[in-house]
């Protein structure tokens, strides 16, 4: 068993726990703070290729509640029995103070000697476990520096005024797409923005084996899935026809990560094969999980440690409730996609036609005039350019525009106020500003007006549209009631609290939500005079 | 010139002459028919430049950089549809538009469906062929998914360049029949003779290319379904009748029977009448050829024939000849539903004896088919029935 990461966990843990639990900090609130984790490692004089690491784990500036030494020693011991005896516990108490209420900063010291290669998983288990946990506490900020021999490096979790989705009961869900990816997928001109949007499913109650029952995991818990495609294509094309990988991320009922341990705990099909759990093929996808095991051990809770069983035990609801989430997030972008691929296939009609037009016309004129339009010197390039200010004009159109963006474009702009108005109601609801009907002033009588060579304009062109046309449509949220689960795995009598969906960051949500609920109508069929 | 003079005596049509009479009267007090009956057709070249024009149009506004759209004359709003009793149904000269725009995902397809079917009709009038609707449609099936939507669209293109669709040379596949005294040339130099045969001859597909019309009928009739028509003709009807011209559109008349009866009217002038079921869908039929139709009211001028009277079966003569119960149907919703819109209709104003007999169908209920009249005799409509009408001024 590797030491730092471990105990570095299970510090962590402690402290958001203890943090959590004895500050009583009010549902919908988030926990504050700073932690400073630092290793520094120097060779060891005692034995060959080893290094000696010194752990300090410490607060900067406030921090709520008094640790009482005795009984965190005594606690995390228990947690980690398995620790060799080299581990030593210093509590540097500071100002600490038998007053509970008083700010209290802290210092944990802890050493051990771990071979170079040990240190170097433990650090990047330990990034990994700190990365998750800010996608859960987006206010409890790591600064993670590690020293080897003098050399020092240091990396920051956590940033200040991070976007969120709010869940219950304390816990919200960093939607920063830089979480969730550590490079990206796609270039970032394909990128529509830097975040997530998460689709909530329902809370399903999960049921407690028989077995696991009486092993101290008595309660309630309630799984609540959430599923998003990480980053947010801009462009529905082909791309999603390919998705790399799906990563699993689970929390336990207070945001902590639920780690796995693959030595402890065999690979069960629960997490080793997403199937269980998500039919993906209906989509023509085929995906491999990012189940990194590598990167999820150590630290095993009552939780985790039956998690597989319990998921297993209410396998139908689980699958149900994540498949209606995944479906969620996939269908919608299938059908843009689908949508996407229409506009494709339409525009190469409309520009054949043209094109047809034009190559059989014997109106030299009419030619002429039609390469000159598009400054094209033949027809062939006529029709590429054709083709290409088709698809200029009319894709950004039809870009998937997110909720950020909306925001952003519903925001009137220093021009013509009429039309930038318009204009942003086009962007934030193009599928409303088809087949809308006209006032009569904008037609020219057409009667008599076919006589030969007479240049008759026999269109009219998309202007301001009315205002009737472009009439946004009101947001039909799709976020389930979340329940908060009841407490953390080793609080066995706990009680679901009332249901409700924190406000939070409701307006980038009702946004988002206003922007799919449309997606359906944007592909039935136009409708008949 | 004399057609098979086996009908009845010439006194049998005065009431008849007498109203071609009031009619011809009529329409020389309202200034007469415009030259043609209103039928203007676009030469090729009107039509090829109409199409250049829009699609200079179109990259014109590409060039802009804006999304061209299609500004088309709504067809299905009643607020665009005036009536004028001397026409019918037509549009307002302002009316509402619809805008069919290549960027909006709703719509960019049937942008790109009417370019399609513009470029066909160019090829089409360049080549001086025609095709069918239904050719249009099978030339790619899948991309335009159904006739409906093909049918629709070359309305829209007809309503936009305001020409017949004659005139882009598409021609629909006609279903309705004619039969009695009448014979001309077809555009391709076949002779028909409609007379003196048993069977009905098909509506031609090509109506404004006929030529050498002739016909000495005192009367058309126009005959809701295929079942009555068939059984007049069975039953010698016209022959007996003699000389006169029976039409059928098989229900809801298409744009080439609509056409020949309009050809008809404006060519002889001879009193049209019809004969629908006593329920809301023949009333409805019939108004049709009389006030034209909403979805086509842009071409009111060559298909509507105001001078239409309805002949039979009217919900008075239920009550008149007695007809049992047993033989009546019950209105459904949907009936009492198109009665009511009917009634509403603008040109009903203008026609109270119309008005007073779908009252009397709304007060009671009831409907009948012509084929109630067999419970009289079998051979009461063509025997009994029909002649009286024509005999002494049945109609209204």
């Amino acid at each position: 068993m590797e030491g730092t990461a471990v105990a570095v966990f299970e510090i962590l843990r402690y402290l958001i726990i203890h943090w959590r639990c004895e500050t009583g900090i009010s549902r919908g609130a988030l926990l504050e703070g700073q932690l400073v984790i630092s290793i520094e490692a120097l060779h060891s004089k005692h034995e060959a290729n080893t290094l000696h690491c010194v752990t300090t784990i410490a607060s900067v500036g406030s921090f709520y509640g008094g640790l009482v030494l005795k009984k965190f020693i005594k606690e995390i011991q228990s947690i980690l029995p398995g620790f060799s005896a080299k581990l030593s516990w210093t509590l540097e108490e500071g100002s600490y103070s038998q007053d509970m209420s008083v700010v209290t900063p802290f210092q944990i010291i802890f050493e051990i000697d771990e071979n170079p290669r040990t240190l170097m998983t433990d650090c990047l288990v330990i990034k990994h476990f700190l990365r998750k946990i800010t996608m859960v506490h987006p206010k409890i900020r790591f600064n993670f520096s590690l020293k080897v021999n003098g050399i020092l490096s240091k990396e920051f979790f956590g940033i200040e005024n991070e976007p969120t989705l709010n869940l219950s009961n304390g816990i919200a869900l960093v939607i920063n797409s830089q979480h969730y990816v550590s490079r990206p997928k796609f270039g970032t001109t394909e990128s529509c923005c830097s975040r997530i949007h998460p689709v909530l499913g329902h809370p399903i109650t999960l049921s407690i084996p028989d077995d696991v029952v009486g092993m101290d995991l008595l309660g309630e818990l309630i799984l609540t899935p959430a599923a998003a495609l990480c980053p947010t294509p801009k462009v529905f094309s082909s791309q999603l026809n390919r998705i790399s990988s799906v990563s699993i991320f689970l929390y336990g009922p207070l945001g902590l990560p639920l780690i796995l341990s693959s030595r402890e705990q065999p690979v069960t099909p629960v997490f080793k094969d997403t199937s269980y759990f998500i039919d993906l093929e209906k989509y023509c996808l085929h995906m491999v999980p990012n189940l990194d095991l590598n990167l999820d051990r150590g630290v095993h809770t009552l939780l985790t440690t039956h998690l597989s069983a319990i998921l297993t035990e209410s396998h139908s609801v689980v699958q149900d409730s994540i498949q209606f989430t995944v479906d969620q997030v996939l269908e919608q972008h299938h059908q843009a996609a689908k949508a996407h691929q229409k506009l494709q296939a339409s525009l190469t009609v409309a520009v054949n036609s043209i094109m047809s037009v034009v190559t059989g016309s014997t109106c030299s004129s009419f030619r002429t005039m039609c390469l000159q339009a598009l400054q094209a010197a033949d027809t062939q390039e006529f029709g590429t350019k054709l083709h290409k200010v088709f698809h200029e004009i009319t894709q950004h159109r039809f870009l998937h525009h997110c909720s950020c963006e909306v925001k952003q474009q519903l925001t009137p702009e220093k021009k013509d106020s009429a039309q930038s108005t318009e204009d942003a109601r086009e962007n934030s609801n193009p599928v409303l500003l088809a087949e809308t009907s006209g006032p009569a002033e904008n037609k020219r009588p057409m009667r008599g007006r076919l006589r030969q060579g007479e240049k008759t304009r026999t269109l009219r062109y998309a202007g301001a549209p009315s205002p009737s046309e472009a009439a946004p449509r009101r947001p039909e949220p799709t976020a389930a009631c979340l329940t908060p689960s009841g407490g953390e795995a080793r609080a066995t009598h706990g009680t679901a609290p009332a249901p409700g969906v924190s406000p939070g960051s409701g307006l980038e949500d009702a946004l988002w939500l206003q922007e799919v609920s449309n997606l359906s109508e944007w592909l039935s069929p136009s409708p008949e005079p | 010139m004399a057609f098979a003079p086996m009908g009845p005596e010439a006194s049998f049509f005065e009431v008849l002459d007498r109203h071609r009479a009031s009619l011809l009267a009529e329409l020389r007090r309202a200034g007469g028919e415009p030259p043609g009956g209103g039928t203007r057709l676009a030469s090729s070249s009107e039509v090829l430049a109409s199409i250049e024009n829009i699609i200079q149009d179109i990259i014109t506004s590409l060039a802009r950089n804006e999304a061209p759209a299609f500004t088309i004359d709504d067809r299905s709003s009643w607020e665009n549809i005036k009536f004028e009793d001397s026409v019918g149904l037509q549009m307002v000269s302002h009316c509402t538009t619809r805008k069919i725009k290549s960027d909006s995902p709703k719509s960019v397809q049937k942008f790109a469906l009417i370019l399609k079917i513009l470029s066909m009709i160019y090829k089409l009038v360049q080549s001086n062929t025609y095709a069918t609707k239904r050719d249009i449609y099978y030339t790619d099936s899948q991309l335009f998914g159904n006739q409906t939507i093909v049918d629709n669209i070359i309305s829209d293109i007809s309503c936009m360049l305001k020409v017949p669709r004659r005139s882009l040379h598409i021609l629909s596949t006609s279903k309705g029949l004619i039969a009695g005294n009448l014979r001309y040339i077809e555009e391709d130099g076949t002779k028909v003779n409609c007379t003196g045969r048993a069977t009905a001859v098909a509506v031609p597909s090509n109506i404004q290319g006929i030529r050498n019309l002739i016909t000495d009928a005192k009367f058309v009739l126009i005959v809701e379904k295929d079942a009555t028509f068939q059984r007049l003709l069975d039953d010698n009807f016209c022959n007996k009748m003699s000389p006169c011209i029976m039409v059928t559109g098989k229900g809801v008349p298409d744009l080439n029977t609509r056409l020949l009866v309009k050809r008809l009217w404006a060519t002889f002038h001879t009193p049209v009448f019809t004969l629908v079921d006593a329920d809301p869908h023949g009333i409805e039929i019939m108004c049709i050829y009389k006030y034209g139709s909403m979805s086509m009211s842009f071409e009111a001028h060559n298909l509507t024939v105001p001078a239409v009277r309805w002949l039979g079966l009217l919900p008075s003569d239920l009550k008149r000849l007695n007809i049992p119960k047993d033989s009546l149907i019950p209105l459904t919703t949907r009936d009492q539903m198109k009665l009511d819109s009917i009634l509403k209709r603008p040109y009903v104003t203008c026609q109270p004896f119309w008005r007073k007999e779908m009252e009397i169908m709304a007060d009671s209920k009831m409907k009948a088919e012509i084929q109630a009249l067999t419970f009289l005799s079998s051979d009461y409509l063509s025997r009994v029935y029909l002649p009286n009408k024509l005999r002494f001024g049945g109609w209204i």
